[in-house]
């Protein structure tokens, strides 16, 4: 009886032995058929997660071409750090190599010559915010410079402080702790906005820098000093995370204007040069970034395509957004370490991808496509690739927004005016931002009694239009197949320019393309999370549930 | 049946019978048997070692750089050369201790369960479960910590501040529990949520230490105790818990030494901070480990020398904390307090 049992134990476990012999094989040769098919090679890369979303569009498209590309959004610090150290085959981030940092942190020093640069995706750094007026989301906040800056150091903790106050006529702001919420991580970001703030608002930052105990190294800097009260997330989906929880009431992040679409949260308007408050639609972003310095010196790979952003913040065109900004490829032109050419070849496919017909895409994920000069630009640093095979690229095949037959950034000479009420001074627009453009925010009616007339008709018109469309569309998301409509005729509107007579008509449709994706995407994943829901739950019962069973199976057998 | 037995018989005829003679010498089996543990017992020595060894010729650096002020400093910006585990270190003890303080009653509990109480047909699904909680992935905890405990557990912050907030503990600078307005978000990102989420990944090791020694107390004395008319609540507080006193101790300190080491799950939930603070339930925190895993990727040279000190000490630490836990084991063996 004994052995008898011992047999049929053996043989249980010889069976199952062979069943995972069997499933491992059958996985491998899946895995070499996949990576096979194209003959590409697996590449990796890491870096900036304020371009993150773009690049993971990417990543998920190019797999139709059987190329497989990893991508870690761990912030470009660590993707520039990485690089250098040849455990990536390329890295994202949104500044350069920092020769001589100006926040005490140690130089980086790559070898002459083994890198390229080349911009791929341009957006705004934005201010996500968690506010609740009455219990009701607040999504139209506007914030000046100056106040963006003292609320990121300190300097004002109130919401209803009177500097806010005076940039939002319109709102009664509560009294509630401000929570800033920056990086932990070395982040682009973080560098990106100091810069800003150094450039803006010295005064500010050099206090702040003295508070946060980092004097005298009050450089820009990737690590943004924490002093109490401001909180540090790892990532732009760490602070967009943090900011987008209930209990979060209160908190203000920069993230990637992506981000705010994502989480489906408003942006702050930021005032600009010319006194009207924007957001970072990829309109305004492309306007902003008609004046950012690009570096033409072909003969330095160490600073050409880079940028220089002050012009961007000293911008007088109505639609500009002062943190505009580019975000950068560094693809490496020398063999080294485990990059390879087969490498390189796959590398190079991706790039072109990335500059070519990833562009026509950026807008809808909350990015701005690349102008063509840039394009251009970076397809010639593309072939410096070892290994790549070089693609001449139609430059008018990609179906990117900008480009126009003269070489005009087509998507900044379409960009729509502001409209009045976001002018300085006027009462402010009710229309929402960032991810929730189109849930509207009462605003106090004649609280300012020069702001609603000079607004005039047309704010007031906008004003009931969107709230008969806006919450309509939020409530009936669920059933309404409209909605699922007008999302490819509204992508399609933007492609070509759309309608061509009337700003804000053109505006309305362009802000409805961002929204509608989102919605139609959290819809369907919503009810793919019942049936994975389902599944986990049976998965859980099942391990809980099948040892005991088998246990006392067990146990019975061998009793006999 | 009857069977007839016989006394056995002298028999002079055949010779005395020698002992047999009595060698410790082993067969060829056992020596290489013996030779092969010890063999594996000495490399995990070595490894330690060597572990040791490189993580000190790594942090020389760091520490010649600094000195003795490496354990006085609270801010970490060692490309300045201004850098220390004043404050981290603290956190990180704070952080294991508020978790072992929670999971212990708890770990406890669910294994005298599970000895004592559950029918024995349900007992493997109960230790499935509790095995389970140990197979979950610690950045699962991390995730399920940031995204649904922390939101959840502000009320319970706030009302421990609002009427201990004398114990300086659990006092909150910067809130003010009468104003309705108050934001949730200095209770955040805590020491106090990253203690909660790391006793739960503490929880399953201790608990099945605790039951394994639980169970191998002697039925003798469990049924000793029921016929001198113990209830089981008796029984378990005068034969079980001295029986299992080292397995409790010893559960402990290995939750303990995990709870020191955990990194993923803390450094998802805590906000950086780098001032000495003993106020728990306050927004921001650190430990040695999430600060290596946030610096690491970005820290180059001197940076990285500065991390490995700081792994170092962790190392250290943990080192002293399961040494004191075997001294303890060792000392009251299972069993010691019911010989008495």
């Amino acid at each position: 009886m004994k052995t008898l049992q011992r047999r049929s134990r053996a043989g249980n476990i010889a069976r199952a032995v062979a069943l995972a012999v069997g499933l491992a094989c059958g996985l491998s040769v899946v895995a070499t058929s996949a990576s096979a098919d194209g003959g590409y090679q697996r590449i990796s890369g890491e870096g900036s997660s304020w371009a993150a979303n773009a690049i993971d569009a990417v990543r998920v498209n190019v797999r139709q071409f059987g190329i497989t590309m990893d991508y870690n959004p761990s912030g470009s610090t660590s993707g520039r750090k990485n690089f250098l150290n040849g455990t990536v085959d390329f890295a994202a981030s949104d500044i350069p190599f920092q020769f001589a940092p100006e926040d005490g942190s140690a130089p980086e020093n790559p070898a002459p010559g083994s890198y390229a640069y080349i911009p791929v995706v341009a957006g705004g750094t934005s201010f996500m915010y968690n506010l609740k007026i009455n219990g009701k989301r607040v999504t139209n906040l506007r914030l000046s410079g100056e106040n963006v800056a003292k609320i990121f150091t300190r300097v004002i903790t109130k919401w209803d402080d009177p500097a806010i106050a005076a940039d939002n006529p319109g709102l009664t702001l509560p009294p509630r702790d401000i929570v800033p919420v920056v990086r932990s991580d070395g982040s682009g970001s973080s560098a990106q906005f100091t810069k800003w703030m150094i450039a803006m608002h010295k005064a500010i930052w050099d206090d702040y820098c003295q508070r946060s105990g980092r004097a005298p190294a009050c450089g820009y800097t990737s690590f943004y000093p924490t002093v109490k009260g401001v909180v540090a997330q790892s990532g732009d989906l760490g602070i967009a995370g943090y900011v987008s929880q209930s209990f979060a009431e209160g908190a203000i992040g920069y993230v990637n204007y992506s981000y705010a679409l994502g989480v489906q949260f408003p942006v702050a308007k930021v005032l600009n040069k010319a006194g009207f408050y924007t957001e970072p639609t990829p309109q305004n972003v492309a306007v902003s970034l008609l004046k950012a310095k690009i570096n033409k010196d072909a003969s330095n790979p160490a600073v050409y395509l880079t940028q220089q952003l002050e012009g961007v913040y000293t911008d007088a065109d109505p639609r500009s957004y002062q943190l505009s900004s580019y975000s950068y490829f560094i693809l490496p032109t020398k063999v080294a370490g485990q990059f390879n050419e087969a490498k390189g070849r796959t590398l190079g496919a991706v790039a072109y991808y990335m500059m070519c017909q990833a562009q026509q895409q950026s807008a809808s994920l909350g990015y701005s496509p690349m102008p063509v000069n840039l394009v251009r630009a970076s397809l010639e640093q593309i072939a410096k690739i070892p290994g790549v095979e070089v693609q001449s690229v139609d430059i008018s095949k990609c179906n990117n927004p900008t480009f126009s037959s003269d070489g005009a950034n087509l998507l900044a000479k379409k960009a729509p005016q502001p409209k009045v009420c976001d002018k300085k001074g006027s009462l402010q627009c009710p229309n929402g931002t960032g991810g929730l453009k189109n849930v509207p925010t009462a605003v106090k009616s004649g609280a300012s009694g020069g702001g609603s007339p000079s607004g005039g008709t047309s704010s007031g018109g906008d004003t009931t239009v969107d709230g008969a469309t806006g919450p309509g569309g939020i409530t009936d998301t669920g059933a309404d197949p409209a909605t699922g409509d007008t999302v490819p005729s509204g992508v399609d509107g933007q492609g070509d320019g759309g309608t061509p007579e009337g700003g804000s008509a053109v505006d309305g449709s362009a802000g409805a393309v961002p929204v509608g994706d989102v919605v139609t995407t959290t819809l369907k994943r919503e009810s793919a999370g019942l049936g994975i829901g389902l599944l986990v739950g049976l998965m859980i019962l099942a391990m809980i549930f099948v040892p005991g069973f088998a246990w006392r199976r067990l146990g019975r057998r061998g009793a006999q | 049946m009857q069977t007839k037995t016989a006394l056995p018989v002298r028999d002079d005829e055949r010779p005395s019978p020698t002992p047999r003679e009595i060698s410790s010498r082993r067969g060829r089996g056992d020596r290489n048997f013996n030779r092969g543990l010890s063999l594996t017992g000495i490399s995990v020595l070595a490894v330690m070692a060597a572990v040791g060894l490189f993580l000190t010729i790594e942090a020389w650096d760091a520490f010649r750089a600094v000195g003795f002020k490496f354990f006085t400093t609270s801010t970490w910006q060692p490309d300045r050369r201004v850098f220390g585990v004043a404050a981290v270190l603290l956190f990180t003890v704070l952080i294991a201790l508020l978790a072992v303080a929670i999971a212990l009653p708890l770990a406890m509990g669910t294994a005298l369960f599970i000895v004592e109480v559950v029918p024995s047909w349900l007992r493997s699904t109960f230790i499935a479960i509790v095995d389970l909680m140990a197979a979950v992935p610690s950045v699962v905890y991390g995730l399920w910590g940031l995204f649904f405990l922390q939101g959840q557990i502000i009320g319970l912050s706030r009302w421990l501040t609002t009427w201990f907030g004398w114990i300086p503990l659990f006092n909150v600078s910067g809130d003010d529990p009468t104003s309705p307005l108050a934001s949730g978000t200095v209770y955040t990102a805590s020491t106090f949520i990253a203690g909660v989420v790391v006793s739960m990944m503490v929880l399953p090791i201790a608990c099945s230490v605790m039951r394994e020694v639980f169970s191998q107390v002697p039925p003798g004395e469990r049924e000793g105790a029921f016929a001198l008319g113990s209830t089981r609540w008796g029984m378990i507080r005068t034969v079980t818990l001295p029986f299992g006193r080292g397995g409790i101790i010893g559960g402990t300190m290995l939750g303990l030494g995990r709870a020191l080491g955990e990194t993923i799950a803390v450094y998802l939930i805590i906000s950086p901070r780098f001032d000495v603070s003993f106020h728990v339930l306050e927004n921001g925190s650190n430990s040695v480990s999430s600060l290596i895993a946030l610096r690491t990727p970005e820290a180059t040279g001197f940076g990285l020398s500065a991390l490995m000190a700081a792994g170092l000490t962790l190392f250290v630490m943990t080192l002293v904390v399961n040494f004191v836990a075997s001294i303890f084991v060792a000392r009251s063996r299972s069993g010691a307090g019911s010989e008495a």
